[in-house]
């Protein structure tokens, strides 16, 4: 028995050497390889095909790229570990603005590149690392667009026009309702995906600049947000029977198979909406949040920017690839297979789909994203996650407030 | 209990328990080769026809083979090395218990089973990296060093169980310590080896936190790490998701079916002592 | 003499020392920091007892306890009861007994969080089609959306793959119980019943003993299952401690904040563990 063991643990040592010896083997062929961090799943297949241009202009650069879930989480886990990836393609949020501050992002102010991009977009992101690091520590790429993606085929069906209100909107949930069909397709088992309603609702009526005031003391959710809290409300009594079920994912199959007529999503959903129904007819409005239609901006923020680390032994080659995705024409390819839209001057995003917020780009309707200037660490989303099914409004406008406090206070 | 009559009744009731273990592999196993359109049908149907497909995309997708590697590496490399030094420890130990040092390293040894992980996580990401030991290298010595709070409290028990006399035999035909060890006691050890050995290679190869917190490198990850990193990308191909899922159980899957019998018996030994 | 205590001087100082190195050292380190305000990187102060206070006054914390200690313990006290009439029904006399004993092991040998994901599968695609199908309300809707039932869900996988292992370990008990001693029983006229409560139990008791240690202690560490799952959601009613560690320490730069939730944690589970010893022991000697 024991001899047989041995014999067997033999092998399995010989294997193993075997393995580790193929392991280390291809490495040192003069390449340098660079890592690009992306905290974005649906940029996958398009961060791939440009990778493969820029490695065939760019025979002695091999790019790694890494997209995995959690990636706030796994990326704060590679600061601690003061090991950043080269190139990191994330969002303009409370993260980037924590990464600007520890000094650990090459500051690119006053570079050339910098100019290539809408001046109203750098500000948007120097205002996220805010007086303690001032800088310019990433470069906007592509600008999202919180919105209401609708199914133009069922939109016709039900009679329905595009509503510049918020009581139009809710007549048309209702009509909607009213007929027997689903108004919103909600995907709340992924907290983040109710965030989507609640930045529209949060940006037009608390303004943009409530986590300013929020920090000096002048502004609080319990006043400001309850308006807030009444509408998202609301909007959940449009969905389907199983809300908090179903993930994002699901989600966008369900909607593309015509389970509903409205979906609170921005434009990166749409891909993975043609994805699973490449017929599928789709528009797009901003979500009517007041009743005055003056004052109802569409929600957009940076979506990507592209940051290198100040440590990387290959910064020449780093910025090689950062110049190579900055280029118009690498812009243009990102933002049509992306559906994005471009911080880049110049580029323009064509797709008859955006139809219906066209006009909010051109004459600067845009106001940014509210959660973005949260503490990071606060987990505003589940939150209003629990809001959402519990529907105890003091208790949860309390709890944010709190919240918000407590992790400013560490 | 031979004497006894079968119970038909206890039978079935166990055959049914089995099926709640079973139907969630069956469905795992039906859905890695049907197609997208046939998931709308019924979920509990066969596959219309058994093509490998979905197999062959996750393959490519998420590079089963490296990850594969990794597992196996990995794992073959905690088990070799908790055998040998785990035993040879706790021979050290149990054969010194009287003294104060060896009965510290005992308890000191054993209380560390009651230290959560998630405590030692965040210094330990810190360390490791900072010593350039997040990479696999770095993951099977935690491992092996880990595995000793555990690994010493059953081997003691075995160990102070063998009679000394026959180590004192052997020191009379003139072996040293270490002869004694690997050639009297380590084989007497084998039984309790075998349940090291398995208990060791489902903790290594099945783990999914320290992977998660240890290594960056995505070329590293294991396979129950790659599954997770792959989430966002399967998305609602749950066919494709499926058939990586099931790519990364078959290994221990195959394993058991020919090893069963020994495994489950290596498992109760080592429970008796 | 002499020369052999050398030898174990030098196979054991090395195991202590790596031991200390990977293990508490670690751990010194965490309560260290735990006085400090450090993020996991840059600059740091000493700030004292703040963040046990924190700690004690964190809502989010606290929620994280109660369903962390709500799931460990009914998990343990179902997947000991289940366990124990597995092996007690694997150990009668019965067909396809080695096929059936193969199957209970199954899930002990297979990933957790791989089987979390089937198992996500399963409660938002097949159970809600069997609820449609059999017009079963209550199966309609994915529980693992549920904040009041989510945690089931968990308990549930949690379950499904912590059985096998505490299946053996009765088993293993079981087998060495001498069948004359049922026999003795049956002649005394004794029934099903008193021979579990008179003879069953008493000669298990230390297995039951560290079954129940062991799986309380592995259940208050819960993480895998729940990164499959529900991800702490929904809201954060499925959040455990080591979930809430993991994310708030890393990405919530609360490395320090989390240390003293780590520490308070320990010590939690030190007591926890004390009592639990005491309290079984104490039983298994009256038996």
């Amino acid at each position: 028995m024991f001899k047989k063991m041995t014999a067997g643990v033999m092998a399995l040592t010989l294997g193993a050497s075997l393995l580790a010896g193929c392991s280390s083997g291809g490495a040192d062929d003069g390449k340098v390889t660079l890592e690009l961090f992306s905290n974005k799943v649906e940029s996958i297949d398009t961060y791939k095909s440009l990778i493969k241009e820029f490695e065939a202009q760019n025979p002695d650069i091999k790019i790694k790229l890494d997209a995995p879930p959690e990636a706030e989480t796994v990326l704060k886990t590679r600061l601690t570990k003061n090991d950043l990836p080269d190139i990191m393609s994330i969002a303009g949020n409370a993260t980037y603005g924590e990464l600007g501050r520890a000094g650990v992002l090459e500051d690119f102010s006053g570079i050339d590149l910098t100019k290539t991009v809408q001046p109203s977009y750098i500000d948007m992101v120097n205002r996220l690392v805010g007086p303690e690091g001032e800088g310019t520590y990433g470069l906007p790429y592509a600008t999202n667009a919180n919105a209401v993606i609708y199914n133009k085929a069922k939109f016709e069906e039900h009679g329905l026009e595009v509503p510049a209100t918020w009581d139009e909107f809710i007549a048309s949930l209702e009509k909607v309702k009213a007929a027997g069909d689903t108004p919103i397709y909600f995907t709340l088992k992924d907290a983040w995906t109710g965030m989507i309603a609640w930045n529209s609702l949060g940006a037009n009526v608390a303004g943009e600049d409530f986590a300013e005031k929020k920090n000096a003391g002048e502004a609080t959710f319990v006043e400001n947000y309850d308006e807030v809290a009444d509408k998202m409300a609301t909007l959940v009594q449009y969905g389907h029977k199983d809300n908090m079920g179903v993930a994002y994912g699901d989600g966008n199959n369900a909607f593309a198979n015509g389970k509903s007529v409205f979906y609170l999503q921005g434009n990166w959903a749409i891909p993975e909406i043609l994805k699973a129904n490449p017929e599928m007819e789709l528009g797009v409005f901003p979500m009517p949040v007041t009743n005055d239609p003056e004052q109802n901006k569409l929600v957009s923020g940076v979506d990507v920017l592209l940051a290198v680390s100040e440590e990387t032994e290959h910064n020449e080659e780093a910025m090689k690839f950062v110049e190579f995705m900055m280029t118009k024409e690498t812009a243009q390819k990102y933002i049509d297979e992306q559906k994005a839209f471009s911080a880049i001057e110049g580029v323009y995003q064509e797709n008859p789909v955006f139809e219906g917020i066209k006009a909010n780009f051109e004459t600067g309707a845009i106001t940014s994203f509210p959660d973005h200037y949260y503490p990071a660490g606060m987990g505003a989303e589940n939150l209003v996650q629990e809001f959402l099914i519990k529907k105890d409004k003091e208790k949860f406008l309390k709890k944010m407030d709190s919240e918000w406090e407590k992790v400013q206070n560490r | 209990m031979n004497r006894k009559k079968t119970s038909w009744l206890v039978t079935t009731f166990l055959i049914l328990g089995s099926l709640l273990i079973l139907f969630p592999l069956y469905l795992t196993i039906t859905i890695a080769f049907k197609t997208p359109p046939e998931m709308a049908g019924n979920l509990l149907a066969l596959p219309k026809s058994w093509s490998f497909d979905n197999f062959a995309k996750a393959i490519e997708m998420t590079n089963f083979f490296n990850a594969f590697k990794n597992s196996a590496f990995v794992t073959i490399f905690v088990v070799i090395f908790t055998v040998l030094t785990n035993s040879l420890v706790s021979y050290a130990i149990a054969r010194n218990l009287h003294k104060k040092f060896y009965k510290f390293l005992y308890f000191y040894f054993l209380s560390a089973m009651f230290i959560p992980f998630p405590i030692i996580m965040l210094p330990l990401v810190k360390q490791t990296s900072s010593w350039g030991m997040d990479n696999l290298v770095g993951l099977i010595i935690l491992y092996i060093v880990f595995n000793l709070s555990f690994n010493v409290f059953i081997y003691i028990g075995y160990i102070r169980a063998i009679p000394v006399e026959l180590e004192e035999a052997a020191i009379m035909d003139g072996a040293s310590t270490w002869g004694v060890f690997w050639k009297v006691i380590f084989p007497l050890l084998a039984p309790m080896n075998a349940t090291v050995a398995i208990i060791t290679s489902l903790g290594a190869w099945n783990d999914f936190m320290l992977p998660l917190v240890l290594l960056s490198d995505r070329e590293m990850a294991t396979l129950p790490l790659v599954q997770y990193i792959f989430q966002g990308q399967f998305s609602t191909d749950y066919n494709l998701a499926f058939a990586s899922y099931l790519m990364a159980l078959a290994p221990m899957i195959i394993v058991y079916i020919f090893a069963q019998k020994w495994i489950i018996s290596g498992v109760m030994k080592g429970s008796i002592k | 003499m002499k020369k052999k205590n050398s030898v174990f001087l030098i196979i054991t100082i090395p195991a202590f020392l790596l031991f200390f190195i990977f293990h508490s050292y670690p751990a010194l380190q965490g309560i260290f920091y735990s006085f400090t305000d450090w993020k996991g990187y840059g600059d740091w102060n000493f700030v004292g007892l703040k963040n046990y206070l924190n700690v004690f006054k964190d809502g989010r914390a606290g929620d994280a306890y109660l369903f962390t200690f709500k799931f460990a313990i009914v998990s343990t006290i179902l997947v000991n009861i289940i366990s124990l009439l597995v092996a007690i029904g694997l150990n009668s006399k019965i067909k396809f007994h080695k096929t059936l004993r193969a199957i209970y092991f199954l899930p002990y040998i297979l990933s957790i969080l791989i089987v979390g994901f089937i198992f996500n599968f399963i409660f938002a695609h097949f159970l809600p089609q069997i609820g449609d199908a059999f017009g079963w309300e209550f199966l309609t809707r994915n529980i693992l959306g549920n904040p009041d039932l989510a945690w089931i869900g968990i308990v549930i996988v949690a379950v499904w793959q912590a059985v096998s292992f505490n299946t053996i370990l009765y088993l293993a008990g079981l087998v060495t119980i001498s069948e004359d001693l049922y026999e003795a029983a049956s002649i005394d006229g004794a029934g099903v019943w008193t021979k579990f409560w008179k003879i069953t139990f008493p000669l298990i008791a230390p297995f039951f003993t560290i079954n129940m240690v062991l799986s309380l202690k592995n259940f208050l560490m819960v993480f895998d299952q729940i990164v499959a799952l529900t991800g702490g959601g929904p809201g954060k009613s499925t959040e455990s401690i080591s979930l809430l560690i993991y994310r708030g320490g890393f990405e919530g730069g609360e490395f320090a904040y989390q240390s003293a939730n780590a520490v308070i944690y320990f010590i939690v589970i030190i007591v926890f563990s004390i009592i639990q010893l005491k309290f079984l022991n104490k039983r298994e000697v009256e038996n």
